[in-house]
């Protein structure tokens, strides 16, 4: 890059959650025209570091400097006042209004308090015309692809005068072509000078858009360099901390008899003909991208979602899903992605959390006892070193996410389902929590017998946890492997 | 330097969720309620007296009697505003039935319209699922007319029936003595039932009550059956105070509900609330009416400083809510 203004630079900087430090001193720098590739595992730390610059949290230590101007903060409306703006993988946009519309949103230009269509149209137009994207201005957002949802963000982001642009995951749920359109886009950006932080988890995109490659990893940067002079494997091997290659296989248990069979289960749209089993102990993946299908088909087996055709058998006997209720008193258990949706119930404790599915179980007479919820609670907390720090009365909202997790997974496991079905059960967990949670989920699927399915966009958990892993890809199985097939190179060359 | 933003970062909310802890959510309202009591005990002589503390007791009792059922719904994330009018029709029903076929098959009628009535607003919401707000906000409009119905418009006497309203064992109005039992039964039922605890579970996360194999809609149901044949059973207490059915005598009382539970820190939005918390609301509410009337404040003050309660109290809910997001 012929530019070299640094736009931002991170100095020594330090978060702490609740005493808990989960970022230990990150430096980061972008300079006008580049595009820094952020690399990490989940819980490395980049959702941290994006929101300090996003502004939504201050760091505890360390300087931000803002076109050399310095910070001990941001809050939002600062961040945004010095340009700087998000990408999100979710959309933020309002689908019921136009393109056009929606470039503007919440900052049409008005005369005389009537809003200038004339002057928001051609604005609107040159932006796009600068992106080199052809999207008809009168069509509604809705309407459109999410790729192109996505670039009408980037678009909003530059008519409010964005100079650094944080991309958060922004290829994950996009096509190929989409993604090449994103690239595009990107490079446009780049040749107007505007600074990009760019994160992903494909590792193939980085040598594509990256000038800069920095790796998080527990909260460290653990490497930081030229985009072209870094190998796959020195990103691979900076991410886990050691080679892909010495990761430890778990023994794989000799399974008995079948517990869940899936026969061409199709949903009509999003997954077709999956065929399936798990045996009684066994932990078993469905490995594929975001959006290739895996959670729908286990939101399907839960009743969560409809299914066109196709049988499911638990223990020999044919079960149709009709609603949630029906599958935990066939004793099915169901840790879906959303957490804060679907999982825990916010404003109470943890032991009643972890509790909530056995309270059929634990009651006397419609009375539940708090002795009993708090032993549970006990149990669980020492199996999975849940740390509560005011114990079992606790508020799960106060919790981090890791151990919120953990909390709801031993609500199954209390619960004695004989299928559980586990939806990316590590997202957004720190690197130690995730070791319990392979731990525990093993140790039980041993001892109690529990048949295990695991949906997940993580190569590293499949090759850590499955017995037998599946990739899905467009939501059709596309391959099975076992025992020393399941490693990361496999994975990903069938998923994609 | 003027740009320079620095926030102060918390150094470790520990402390403070600790120290937040000694002081337990219902101090505030026990504080309100002695300095209410305090100020209209300089300001009336007629307060401070045991005949008076009687009379806002058996007033508030009605309202009360709503109020347990209604304390579950909130906390459900749900509401119920055809209180009032369901106990206006109850009422002008017994006040019929009473006069033609005596006492006993007149409670049955109430009972039995409390039950229709309830199960009407549970299939609609559970089943249809229309939103309980809108639901009961018709249910309020079209119960008002049927009580008018009932009567021709006029007010309908009833004989030989005042007990349920007016008696006093050991000194303490029967109404208050109903009242208090529902209270205990309906804090215990909240408090270490697998029922009340779904309830709460249900207004802090409906999605997720639902994948943990809670029965939501089946409890939705039974808690609008139980809040209708709580306002039968407060239809059938004025309408034996009074002597007669009068149609306008349920109105507003969904304002004073709503008002005592919110007031004790239920969440409009689910998952918070407690029995102990509407009682105290109910006294608040009860004793500013009480106060006001001693004071001679004409009505329609009155009907403005409930209103105003009202509003104060879901403002507390909002401010309360806001404090635990930015400390989260």
């Amino acid at each position: 890059m012929s530019t070299s203004t640094e736009l931002i630079r991170l100095e020594g900087v330090k978060k702490s959650y609740n005493g808990v430090e989960v970022l230990h001193g990150v430096d980061l720098s972008v300079n006008a025209g580049e595009v820094v590739a952020l690399l990490g595992e989940n819980g490395a730390g980049k959702s941290t570091l994006v929101k300090i610059l996003a502004g939504d949290i201050s760091p505890t230590q360390g300087k931000i400097k803002v076109n050399g101007v310095e910070y001990a903060g941001l809050d939002v409306y600062g961040a945004r006042d010095l340009g700087i703006r998000m990408i999100f993988q979710e959309l933020n946009d309002a689908p019921s209004l136009t393109v056009a519309e929606n470039i503007f949103l919440g900052q049409w230009p008005t005369t005389g308090g009537k809003i200038a269509w004339k002057e928001l149209r051609d604005k609107a137009q040159e932006v796009l015309d600068r992106l080199e994207v052809h999207i008809p201005l009168d069509a509604e957002a809705g309407s459109l692809r999410v790729g192109e949802r996505q670039l009408l963000e980037i678009a909003r982001a530059l008519i409010q005068n964005a100079k650094i642009l944080v991309l958060d995951e922004p290829s994950a749920a996009l096509s190929n072509i989409e993604v090449e359109r994103l690239f595009n886009v990107m490079s446009q950006l780049k040749s107007q000078g505007v600074g990009m932080v760019y994160i992903t988890h494909r590792l193939d995109e980085v040598s594509r858009v990256a000038d800069q490659v920095q790796v998080l990893r527990d909260g460290n940067s653990v490497l930081t360099k030229d985009a072209k002079d870094v190998t796959r494997q020195d990103m691979v091997t900076a991410m886990l901390g050691h080679e892909a290659s010495g990761n430890v296989r778990p023994v794989v248990s000799k399974p008995k008899k079948v517990v869940l069979e899936i026969d061409n289960l199709s949903d009509g749209h999003i997954f077709k003909d999956i065929s399936l089993n798990v045996k009684e102990g066994e932990v078993v993946t469905l490995f594929g991208k975001i959006g290739s299908g895996t959670s729908e088909i286990l939101e399907s087996i839960f009743g969560l979602r409809q299914i066109v055709s196709g049988e499911i058998k638990i223990s020999g006997e044919i079960f149709t899903p009709e609603s949630p209720e029906d599958s935990t008193s066939r004793k099915i258990g169901f840790l879906p992605a959303d957490r804060q949706r679907l999982g825990s119930f916010a404003s109470r404790s943890v032991a009643e959390n972890l509790s909530v599915s056995s309270w059929n179980k634990m009651a006397k007479f419609g009375f539940v006892k708090k002795e009993t919820e708090e032993k549970a609670f006990g149990r669980w907390a020492e199996a999975l070193s849940i740390s509560a720090r005011r114990g079992p009365s606790q508020e799960i909202a106060t919790l981090s996410g890791g151990n919120q997790q953990k909390v709801l997974l031993g609500r199954w496991f209390e619960a004695q389902v004989n299928v559980l079905l586990l939806v990316e059960p590590t997202r957004g967990v720190d690197v130690g929590a995730r070791r319990d949670i392979y731990n525990i989920i093993r140790q039980q699927a041993k001892e109690s017998g529990v048949a295990v399915l695991i949906a997940t966009s993580d190569y590293e958990e499949v090759v850590l946890i499955a017995d037998r892993a599946l990739v899905i890809s467009r939501g059709e199985i596309s391959a099975e492997f076992t025992d020393d097939h399941v490693h990361a190179s496999n994975l990903i060359a069938a998923s994609s | 330097m003027e740009k320079l933003r620095s926030k102060k970062v918390p150094q470790n909310s520990e402390e403070g969720a600790k120290r937040q802890r000694k002081i337990p959510d219902s101090a505030p309202l026990i504080a309100v309620l002695i300095l209410m009591i305090m100020y209209f005990s300089f300001a009336s002589e007629y307060f401070l007296q045991v005949e008076n503390f009687r009379n806002i007791l058996a007033n508030a009792a009605v309202t009360g009697i709503v109020c347990i059922p209604s304390t579950f719904l909130i906390i459900a994330g749900h509401i119920d505003l055809s209180v009032g009018s369901a106990a206006a029709v109850s009422g002008m029903i017994l006040a019929q039935v009473v006069n033609a076929h005596g006492i006993v098959i007149g409670l049955l009628a109430v009972l039995l319209f409390g039950l229709a009535f309830g199960c009407f607003n549970g299939v609609i919401v559970t089943m249809i699922g229309v939103n309980s707000l809108i639901t009961t906000l018709g249910g309020l409009g079209f119960l008002y007319g049927v009580a008018l119905l009932i009567g021709n418009g006029q007010t309908v006497g009833m004989n030989d029936f005042e007990w349920l309203g007016t008696a006093q064992p050991v000194g303490i109005p029967l109404p208050v003595v109903i009242f208090a039992g529902l209270a205990l039964l309906g804090a215990i039922t909240l408090r270490y039932t697998k029922f009340g605890r779904s309830i709460y579970a249900i207004g802090s996360n409906p999605n997720a009550a639902r994948v943990v194999g809670i029965r939501s809609n089946r409890i939705i149901f039974q808690t609008f059956v139980l809040s209708a044949v709580a306002s039968a059973l407060a239809g059938a207490v004025l309408t034996s105070q009074l002597s007669a059915g009068s149609p306008n005598s349920g109105l507003g009382l969904e304002l004073q509900v709503v008002t005592a539970i919110v007031l004790g820190g239920a969440s409009l939005a689910g998952g918070r609330g407690s029995i102990f918390g509407t009682v105290l609301g109910l006294l608040i509410v009860g004793v500013l009416n009480n106060g006001l009337i001693l004071m001679d404040v004409p009505t329609f003050w009155q009907r403005i400083a409930q209103g105003l309660m009202l509003i104060i109290a879901v403002s507390f809910d909002s401010i309360r809510a806001k404090l635990n997001n930015t400390r989260a």
